[in-house]
């Protein structure tokens, strides 16, 4: 790669480029991980355990994947961090009078999306903590189920134990809210980067984001929610 | 008619600006923003005092020269119209209304209502151009070009360079202005043979002026007096991407 294509990618197009390639691999990740979660309703815990064990049987598989999003989160950040800054300081200063909002098409989760993505990304680190590590509440890893003679982490209790506590739920509920808001943007937003985006399918594209949005939002929350409706219990 | 004006005035590039109130009487409706300018500033000649720089025209909506904020709105509350166009039926009798000069960084006002949008200039200085050859005026028809394709760039071409979609951006980004130069131009015959170079060069250029950058919005596409799409700064993205792919 030359130093002409490595300016062009850092350019301001190239970076809303990178911020959307990345953004769409995420919105790939999130749409994997609330379906491979919808298997907690699956009526027996072997179904979720059986998949998290799965999932962790082939390591370098497994690892390569986290690099990999380690890094798209990454990029992610560095160039939308890098696109803000730049338009604060393209306008020091803003008008005496606001215009009106319906008029200038100022909507809430537009101007949001850094408040938004900031506390998903602390979400993200917490969430990590709690079912990854395990660090928020020790007794997890000694949580073991068998199936079909196979001794494997029980993903079923941990998940169950965890919601029980409903500072820890409404934590997450409040967090795919905010995902909800980032991605009603930013799901729209990408056909715009990419070029796809026109009179024509403007619409269909706000209403798909909204939806996808919503599925997420309904889908990762309703977990929690069973939880502490007593539909998922021990 | 009546109108309150609250109207940012800044002697010079260096000094600073503040608001000062004038009140408007004698109006009629139909008078245009402008001409109630006129008439403000008529009356401040009279008295002695500076009248109120802005710029003007053509005063028929073509050439993008009037460009002020009316209460926080780039060319006030209409669609599809330039200051130039905009009545005073537009308005309520008594009104108050505050008219300040585009905010941007790359816009530095210079005087009053006047901003620098020099900028622009040194965008299409950049690549906004066609090379032709020399010599006899071609033939008008030479170059068949579909209905669709001189509509599209018709559509882009359609841009004054006024500069109210980076006075109405959040960011300050003047990605619609270049999305219709580029389009205008990369859609005809006409402009293939720079095409690829003239997106990545407009481009640098925009970005070293010290515009922001388009975080989808689109209030440039709600307050452009020529209404040009954001499908526009669509079209862009996707010939930049192709011009980055090129160089690989």
């Amino acid at each position: 790669m030359n130093k002409e294509i490595l300016r062009m990618i850092q350019s301001s197009i190239g970076r809303k480029w990178i911020v959307a390639v990345t953004g769409v691999l995420m919105i790939g990740f999130v749409v994997v991980h609330m379906t491979g979660n919808l298997q907690m309703f699956a009526g027996t815990p072997d179904k979720i355990n059986g998949y998290a064990h799965l999932l962790k049987s082939y390591p370098l598989v497994l690892w390569s994947f986290r690099l990999g999003l380690l890094a798209t989160a990454a990029l992610h950040i560095w160039g939308t961090i890098s696109l803000a800054r730049e338009n604060r300081m393209a306008k020091p200063v803003g008008y005496a009078v606001a215009g009106r909002k319906s008029r200038l098409q100022v909507t809430l989760t537009s101007v949001t999306m850094v408040i938004s993505g900031s506390i998903l990304l602390g979400f993200i680190i917490f969430h990590l903590l709690h079912f990854t590590a395990q660090m928020v509440d020790r007794s997890y890893a000694s949580m073991e189920t068998v199936v079909g003679g196979v001794t494997m982490p029980d993903v079923y209790r941990m998940v169950v134990t965890g919601f029980s506590k409903p500072w820890i739920s409404l934590f997450y509920v409040v967090a795919m809210g905010l995902l909800f808001s980032h991605l009603r943007h930013g799901a729209a937003s990408v056909w715009q980067t990419f070029g796809l985006r026109d009179r024509n399918s403007a619409q269909l594209i706000e209403m798909g984001s909204w939806i996808l949005a919503a599925v997420l939002f309904f889908g990762f929350s309703s977990i929690p929610l069973a939880v502490l409706l007593g539909v998922l219990k021990l | 008619m009546k109108l309150h004006l609250r109207i940012w005035r800044q002697a010079s590039r260096q000094s600073e600006g503040s608001f000062v109130t004038y009140e408007a009487d004698g109006l009629t409706p139909n008078m245009s923003f402008l001409e109630m300018l006129d008439v403000v500033n008529d009356r401040l000649t009279k008295e002695g005092q500076e009248p109120i720089a802005f710029e003007h025209d053509c005063r028929e909506g073509i050439c993008g020269s009037c460009a002020m904020a009316i209460n926080g709105e780039p060319h006030g509350p209409n669609a599809g119209a330039t200051t130039c166009q905009v009545y005073l039926r537009s308005f309520r009798d008594g009104q108050t209304l505050t008219v300040e000069p585009w905010r941007a960084k790359a816009f530095p006002v210079i005087k009053d209502l006047v901003a620098d949008r020099s900028a622009f200039d040194r965008i299409i200085q950049s690549g906004g151009f066609v090379s032709v050859g020399t010599g006899q005026a071609p033939d008008a028809n030479a170059i068949p070009i579909g209905k669709g394709i001189a509509e599209k760039a018709f559509d882009a071409a359609h841009c004054i360079g006024c500069g109210a979609c980076v006075a109405a951006c959040r960011n300050s980004s003047a990605m619609l202005f270049v999305a219709a130069k580029v389009s205008h131009l990369g859609l005809l015959p006409q402009g293939q043979t720079e095409r690829k170079q003239r997106v990545q060069k407009m481009v640098v250029a925009m970005d070293a002026e010290g515009f922001g950058n388009c975080s989808n919005q689109y209030a440039c596409e709600a307050v452009c007096p020529k209404e040009i799409s954001v499908e526009m700064i669509a079209r862009m993205n996707r010939d930049y991407a192709g011009a980055v792919v090129d160089q690989i």
